[in-house]
């Protein structure tokens, strides 16, 4: 099989090809790894947990981002891609999907560092910018605050993310303003908004024209997530609360 | 050009898993400067993928009655074949109900009984269901919470810096050099060091470990002087994913899941009548290997974790993550279908010897969670302490190290010699035009000790596999990295942990030979009894000028008397 690998390096980039052997139940991942063990040393890609939970190798792969470790190359290969995402700008860039061979490029609307890593910076400051801890000012807990498996459950949607970034590189609205704070940032921020923990008033912090209000529903986000974190029906439902409160204050 | 700045801090922790990021915290509380350096984003760390559970005696579970610490006590205990020091334990046990209500209350989001309170789960070696849950992610809920927690305060965060060695200066830790990974520079860092780093599985080929647990600290603690403690015993964890062995919670048999052979059978009503499936790791991995060595297993390679019964509701709900891993990576759902499973390398035991207040013997030096030995875990580890472990003494290691922080300035000159010592080592690697992949090495590494060290061990073997650990030692020296990229330069990266790595395996294999008996997760085909009489004690190994050393020292034991292991 063969692989079309994005690579820079200082001011330099290019697309290499590579010749991978193929065994059953290979990843992304893998293929990758027997690049940079056997074929070329200086390949470079974030990799930690190769069991989809820790989020470091998102990448764009055959124009879908998604995460390397758990992406097998049988379909991609064959041409049975079931990934199935809205165009955007960022997909008309660099080389096509030739056939019989993977396409992998680093995620888009990040800067790129060397190869498949991305400067992961913006994504992160936006994350930190929604105050993402529990606000709780009790020391030496006695005991746990009472939840029901429901709140549980509707909180766990959210929770689930892994901030890997995908849905960052998959937003078409990002992808044309990069001041959107973008889906995972606003998830993060709708987990805390539910929390009943939490007392936070919490929608107030992106009630603004590059929060809420920027997104525009084409859902990509969810349909790229690796945990089907829904950050698309966070924003709705936190822009129908603040339109009511809104409509509250004005009766 | 390398700047010759010195970046200075009180605390240097290094490794930003739950143990790092705990420890940090305490330490930012205690009112210090605190740094967290880290090869990987924090939650990038392997403890996000901490599945089952923490273990807490809160006794929440509906009409079971109350729970104790000293019950989670003696199971840990037994469960370590008497080998734990029982003041650690008693420690573990006593401070896990206020550490997982306190996590409860920086925001992670527990599963729930249907009362609101946490939910408990059963778990190997325990006698009551004492295992706290976020569904079956529970690492990834605590590592998320403990970092947005950290976001608070002021620590100070190095991401992708790779720790090439610790500064000793007059007899004490001082700081560290650490690789930018990200610029190729070589950076000095000042402050009493907390070493975080987690397990060294990577050792193994199959593992259920992140590709980075690979030991960094066992190495860089032995380098200067600290004792590693225990190192030969390896958990296997019973249940991972044929094949890619990505971990398939112990939780699936807490909540009821079967192990079958190739006729059906749950064949573990011959090794652990009572217990069953939820016999402590150590023993169900070893009638796993029994039963595929006996020809019963299917394609003589694995057994099936059947989860069929339990229905689709509970396995959505309670085991969410494990099914879409075996949807994932193996095609299977478990639904419809039971988990191809086999026993792999999961936990390391031992690692950075420390007392009860995570101090290494030398002084400005810490260690605590899965990369040090305190030993609360012994031979065998019971599943839902590890978690338990990383909170408990990370707390500790950055409350004991933010005591007497020293005032005076470290001698510049001792972190100049160091700097230029890993400058050598790393040209030493770069700037050869050919060699000895270190891919290569690593391959026969794994493959080595998977198969002289592995579930069953035997003394010829295993001294046979101690010389062809020695042999890639040496191969080592011609080890070579093609690419003179200073950004990202994973291979060199790599090489650097493979030097960790041939030390660790020398360390382990030495403890595995001395150790003439049977005991948890060390087991012997040559001497299957345990020998309390000779070997009811610590393997405790140190640096000297020939090379690694070994010695033992004692078992702290307590209330509970040692006795024979049964389930």
């Amino acid at each position: 099989m063969k692989l079309n690998i994005f690579r820079y390096e200082g001011d330099e980039s290019y697309y290499d090809e590579f010749e991978v052997p193929q065994e059953p139940g290979q990843t992304v991942l893998d293929s990758l790894f027997y690049i940079q063990e056997n074929l070329d040393d200086s390949l470079s890609f974030r990799y930690s947990c190769r069991g989809a939970v820790c989020g470091s190798c998102a990448m764009l792969i055959n124009k879908v981002p998604r995460l390397a470790c758990r992406t097998q190359v049988k379909p991609l290969l064959e041409g049975q891609d079931e990934a199935k995402i809205k165009h955007y700008l960022a997909l008309e860039r660099g080389e096509k999907i030739k056939e019989k061979s993977v396409l992998v490029e680093p995620l888009p609307h990040l800067p790129v560092v060397k190869d498949l890593i991305v400067d992961e910076d913006k994504f992160f400051e936006y994350y930190r910018e929604m105050k993402p801890f529990l606000q709780t000012d009790a020391e030496a807990p006695e005991k746990e605050y009472e939840m029901s498996p429901a709140e549980v459950r509707e909180l766990e949607e959210y929770t689930n993310c892994i901030l890997c970034a995908a849905c960052f590189g998959a937003c078409p609205v990002d992808g044309e303003n990069l001041n959107f704070r973008g889906p995972a940032a606003l998830a993060k921020l709708y987990r805390f908004h539910i929390d009943p923990r939490d007392d936070e008033a919490r929608l107030k912090l992106a009630d603004y024209e590059y929060g809420w209000w920027a997104c525009d529903f084409h859902t990509n986000c969810q349909k790229v997530c690796p945990k089907r974190v829904p950050p698309n029906i966070a924003i709705g439902k936190a822009r129908a609360e603040l339109q009511q409160d809104d409509n509250q204050q004005e009766n | 050009m390398e700047k010759e700045m010195l970046n200075e801090h009180e605390i240097l922790v290094i490794g930003g898993g739950l143990t790092g990021l705990r420890a940090a915290l305490e330490a930012l509380r205690s009112g210090r400067d605190v740094a967290v350096i880290s090869k990987v984003h924090p939650l990038r760390s392997h403890s996000v993928a901490a599945q089952g559970g923490i273990n807490a005696a809160l006794g929440n579970t509906p009409d079971r009655g109350e729970d104790h610490w000293e019950d989670h006590a003696f199971d840990t205990v037994k469960g370590s074949d008497y080998l734990a020091d029982q003041d650690a334990v008693e420690i573990l046990c006593k401070k896990a109900p206020e550490a997982v209500l306190e996590l409860e209350h920086m925001g992670t989001v527990f599963s729930r009984f249907e009362n609101g309170k946490i939910a408990q789960r059963p778990f190997g070696g325990a006698g009551f269901p004492r295992t706290c849950y976020a569904a079956d992610r529970t690492g990834h809920n605590l590592l998320h919470t403990l970092y947005e927690q950290s976001l608070l305060g002021k620590i100070k965060f190095y991401d992708e810096y790779f720790v090439t060695s610790l500064i000793e200066d007059d007899g004490k830790c001082a700081g560290c050099i650490a690789l930018n990974i990200r610029e190729g520079t070589l950076q000095a860092f000042s402050g009493k060091v907390i070493l975080a780093t987690g397990g060294f599985g990577r050792i193994y080929n199959r593992s259920t470990n992140a590709l980075i647990n690979t030991g960094d600290g066992a190495f860089l603690a032995y380098d200067i002087g600290a004792a590693l403690e225990d190192m030969e015993f390896i958990q296997f964890h019973p249940t991972t994913l044929f094949d890619s062995n990505i971990l398939m919670t112990e939780g699936a048999r807490g909540e009821g899941g079967y192990l079958r052979d190739s006729e059906g059978e749950r064949f573990m009503k011959d090794y652990a009548p009572e217990a069953m499936e939820l016999a402590p790791r150590d023993i169900v991995a070893r009638a796993i290997m029994t039963v595929v060595n006996k020809g019963r297993g299917i394609e003589d390679e694995y057994v099936h974790l059947d989860l069929t019964h339990l229905g689709a509701e509970k396995i959505k709900e309670r085991l969410p993550g494990i099914r879409q891993i075996a949807l994932d990576f193996a095609g299977v759902d478990p639904i419809e279908e039971p988990i191809p499973v086999q026993p792999g390398q999961h936990y390391s035991m031992g690692g950075i010897s420390v007392n009860t207040d995570c101090e290494t013997e030398v002084p400005g030096l810490y260690a605590a969670g899965e990369c040090a030995c305190v030993s609360t875990h012994g031979a065998n580890r019971l599943g839902g302490n590890s978690l338990l472990e990383t909170v408990v003494f990370g707390k500790i290691a950055g409350k004991k190290a933010s005591e007497e922080v020293r005032g005076q300035k470290a001698d510049k000159s001792s972190f100049s010699a160091a700097r230029e010592k890993d400058r050598n080592l790393i040209n030493s690697i770069t700037e050869k035009k050919q060699g000895i992949l270190y891919s290569d090495v690593l391959k026969e590494l794994r493959e080595t000790m998977f198969q002289h060290f592995g579930v069953f061990r035997e003394g010829e073997e295993m001294r046979e596999g101690l010389n062809k650990i020695k042999l890639l030692k040496e191969k080592f020296a011609g080890v070579y990295v093609e690419s003179d990229s200073k950004k990202f330069n994973q291979a060199l990266i790599r090489t650097l942990e493979l030097r960790n790595m041939l030390l660790i395996s020398e360390v382990l294999a030495l403890g595995a030979i001395a150790r003439e008996e049977s005991r948890g997760s060390h087991y012997r085909t040559d001497f299957k009894e345990r020998r309390d009489e000779k070997y009811l004690k610590h393997t405790v190994v140190k640096k000297e000028e020939a090379g690694p050393e070994l010695e033992y020292s004692t078992v702290n034991l307590g209330r509970f008397e040692v006795k024979e292991r049964e389930y």
